[in-house]
């Protein structure tokens, strides 16, 4: 199935053949870009792309040679795969609450025990597909931080840091050691190249970038 | 029998005698006294005097005692001789190694092994007594009870009669010396017989004391002397010599004795006889050396045999415990074994009872086993085709129903209606109550109609393959069909357990194999095995290594296996991880063709 990358896509791992089409049978009457494939293998092989338009992963906790549990795992474990990033909800059978538990500790958005309601599949669906858009967009403002902040010299960085931590100009003067007029160029200059206009737009910007920017 | 003559000759030798008391070559003569002293000295001065003169260099000295006294004398080393009669002698032979050197014959014959015998004389007019038996109940003159041929002699032919004067049987009446008391008794009529020494009887009549005629000697018997006897005949009175005599000296004295004429009384010494029938005449009426045997008062007996008596008591004793405690031991043991069996008995009785609700409530166990697995699988049809029918709805709905789709969910549904169908169909069959049936199957119809079962119960489940078979009819087995599929679909479900706990998805190899008269089924997995502990614990029931298993279906697979003759075991696979589990089961007599019937599974 041709899936248009600006909609979201769903994509369905189950080796339990009539129950997958029937899920995706169900995700197409409601409009949904649905992808099945019958084991996790096949679908790390249908290398799949994070959708600008979102999605998310739908997978059998149980099933033979690799578990829902592993690709889950794999993916985690992956920076170069564009689909680590697609929201995971897991379906499971009766007395595999541990199971959903670890999965969810390991970052599942949710899980849905077998047999579900239509109306909640398709809920769980819905929220997700939301997650991984907003996930989309933290992303790509993550990465435009990052973009900007590349574009500062180091000193600039520097600069930049003790700016957003509140400190005034004769402050940062004083901690970095040079004069106060030569502080006053390199804010400019960082306003100029990032684009913001104040330390507190300047804070965000380095915590997008990086949460852990101003510890 | 006296010898006044003599007596004065006599005190002077004895005299003489004691003087040379002290003198190196003194011989001294010990003599059973058996009348009294006097009466010795008279009967054996004549006896010492020949031997005095024949043994010039020697001093003979005549000492006279009763029976104990000499005896004692003889063990004291007193006496060189001792001269006494036949039974006293073998009394000392016994208890001081006394040795005869000669034996004394005279009257009654001049055999030396015949010198002594007994008649037993009646009045004649006496008619009824003709046998000695004729003396049951009357009573007999004797003169003493110790005296040989003047009572002992009649008393042991009296008991080889099968009487018994000891008990009064007849009467025994003792006189006392002279012996003519004796005669005097019986012509008085106070005694019904008398015993008198053979040939008394003869010199009485030769002197006139009694008429010839007036007595008669009873059961008189051949003699081969002159006189008239009613016993056997014994040995004379014995010359012996004390143990510590210089055999020269007997030699000498020897000599003496056989060289001496007849005395007065016509008695005179000849070589030694053999004493063994005074032995056996001793040891009949256990006297002298058996006299031990007639002892037979309890005192007498405690004395000598308590020790053996204790120990025999206490034998007894240990004996009676030990057979009482063994008799108890027994009647405990015996109540214990009936009321075991009476228990068997119940409890056979209550399996047999129970056979039926068994065979249901063990396939209502293993479809607890399964339980899990069959929720499962049911559960993704009905998903399905809720999911299905709920799309369908939406579409309607929405108005974007197409017909394509219509087809493709209706398909969809029916096709997942039949599969829930048929795994309900597949355990119907088993959780019904059967009776107990014994048919004749193709255990290789058996084992697929099994995978069947178990794929239509679990689809997923892994592939099951035969592959070693005997010719089909080798395979024939007689048994209860849905048991024996019972016991394959616990297998293949433990084998596809083990199996998937290592996401191991390689198939399971059923094979089957002659076993004697017998066809087995091996089950093979590729699990991870067990441990020889776990191994051995397999067939416990309730024994599990599953978290939500009840560890009863091996347990009662082995049970329905040996209720069927045949043997269910775990075994290490030759090469290669897992397990193999081997079941056999007795083959069906051939030419039973089996009945069409697996389609009715």
């Amino acid at each position: 199935m041709t899936t248009s990358p600006d909609l979201p896509v769903i994509h369905v791992v189950d080796d339990e053949a009539p129950f997958r089409r029937s899920l995706l049978f169900l995700l197409e009457s409601v409009s949904w870009q649905a992808v099945g494939h019958e084991s996790a293998e096949a679908f790390l092989e249908s290398a799949p792309v994070f959708p600008p338009g979102g999605g998310c992963l739908v997978l059998d906790i149980r099933m033979p040679r690799v578990s829902g549990l592993e690709l889950q795992r794999r993916l985690k474990a992956s920076d170069t795969l564009a689909a680590s990033q697609l929201p995971i909800i897991f379906m499971t059978g009766h007395g595999d609450v541990e199971l959903a538990v670890q999965a969810m500790k390991d970052g599942a958005v949710d899980f849905l025990q077998k047999p579900f309601k239509d109306q909640q599949f398709l809920d769980t669906v819905e929220r997700a597909v939301q997650l991984s858009l907003e996930r989309h967009a933290a992303s790509r403002r993550h990465q435009e931080a990052q973009d900007s902040l590349a574009r500062l010299s180091a000193r600039e960085r520097e600069v930049a840091r003790l700016l957003a931590l509140g400190q005034a100009n004769k402050e940062v003067a004083r901690t970095l050691g040079i004069s106060e007029n030569t502080v006053h160029v390199h804010r400019q200059h960082v306003m100029e190249k990032t684009g913001t206009g104040s330390a507190a737009e300047l804070a965000r910007l380095i915590l997008r970038a990086d949460p852990a920017g101003l510890d | 029998m006296t010898f006044p003559s003599l007596r004065h000759s006599f005190c002077a030798v004895l005299l003489s005698l004691f003087a040379g008391l002290a003198a190196a070559g003194e011989v001294r003569l010990g003599v059973l006294a058996w009348l009294g002293s006097e009466e010795a000295e008279v009967q054996w001065a004549p006896l010492a005097q020949a031997l005095q003169q024949r043994l010039p260099g020697q001093s003979i000295v005549l000492r006279h005692y009763d029976l104990a006294g000499m005896a004692a004398a003889l063990r004291a080393g007193e006496l060189e001789f001792a001269v006494t009669n036949p039974g006293h002698y073998v009394t000392l032979e016994a208890e001081t190694g006394l040795t005869r050197i000669a034996t004394q014959v005279g009257e009654t014959s001049q055999n030396p092994a015949h010198a002594v015998g007994s008649a037993v004389v009646v009045l004649d007019r006496r008619l009824d007594l003709q046998r000695l038996e004729d003396l049951r109940g009357g009573n007999l003159a004797a003169v003493a009870a110790d005296a040989f041929g003047g009572y002992q002699l009649a008393w042991a032919e009296l008991q080889r009669l099968g009487l018994a004067p000891e008990e009064g049987n007849p009467q025994p009446h003792f006189t006392g010396f002279p012996m003519s008391r004796v005669v005097d008794a019986v012509l008085a009529g106070e005694a019904d017989a008398g015993v008198l020494r053979a040939c008394l009887l003869e010199r009485l009549e030769q002197s006139g004391a009694v008429a010839p005629g007036r007595l008669r000697v009873l059961a008189q018997r051949p003699a081969d002397g002159p006189c008239r006897v009613t016993t056997r005949l014994y040995p004379g009175w014995a010359f012996a010599a004390a143990p510590a005599t210089d055999p020269a000296l007997s030699r000498q004295v020897l000599l003496a004795l056989l060289s001496m004429p007849p005395d007065a009384g016509g008695l005179s010494w000849t070589v030694p006889a053999d004493y063994h029938p005074v032995h056996e005449l001793l040891r009949q009426l256990r006297i002298g050396p058996y006299a031990f045997l007639r002892e037979t008062g309890w005192d007498s007996l405690w004395q000598r045999y308590w020790p053996w008596v204790a120990g025999l008591l206490m034998f007894l004793l240990a004996w009676g415990v030990y057979t009482l405690r063994v008799e108890h031991l027994v009647q405990r043991r015996t109540r214990e074994l009936s009321s075991a069996l009476a228990e068997r008995h119940r409890l056979e009785a209550q399996v047999h009872a129970g056979q039926q609700q068994m065979d249901h409530l063990s396939r209502l166990s293993i479809l607890g086993e399964l339980a899990g697995t069959l929720a499962h699988e049911l559960n993704q049809p009905l998903a399905t085709m809720g999911n299905y029918a709920r799309s369908l709805l939406r579409r309607q709905q929405s108005g974007t129903l197409a017909p394509e789709a219509l087809t493709q969910a209706a398909e969809e549904i029916a096709n997942e209606s039949e599969r829930a169908a048929g795994i309900l169909a597949g355990i119907r069959a088993m959780s019904r109550k059967r009776s107990r049936v014994r048919e004749v199957w193709d255990l290789a119809e058996l084992v697929q109609a099994a995978d069947r079962l178990l794929h239509g119960m679990a689809p997923r489940g892994p592939a099951i393959v035969l592959g070693e078979l005997p010719a089909a009819a080798e395979r024939q087995v007689e048994v209860d069909p849905l048991q024996i599929q019972q016991v394959l679909l616990n297998l293949f479900k433990n084998a596809w357990d083990a199996q998937q706990s290592l996401g191991c998805t390689t198939p399971i190899e059923v094979s089957l194999s002659l076993v004697g008269e017998r066809c087995g089924v091996a089950v093979r997995d590729h699990g991870p095995g067990l441990t020889p502990e776990l191994r051995a614990r397999l067939f416990e029931p309730f024994f599990t290594t599953k978290p939500d298993g009840l560890g009863l279906g091996l347990s009662i697979c082995k049970t329905i296996i040996e209720a069927h003759g045949g043997e269910l075991q775990a075994w290490v696979p030759p090469s290669g991880p897992g397990l193999i589990f081997h079941f056999t089961l007795p083959r069906a007599p051939l030419a039973v063709p089996a009945p069409t019937g697996s389609e009715s599974l």
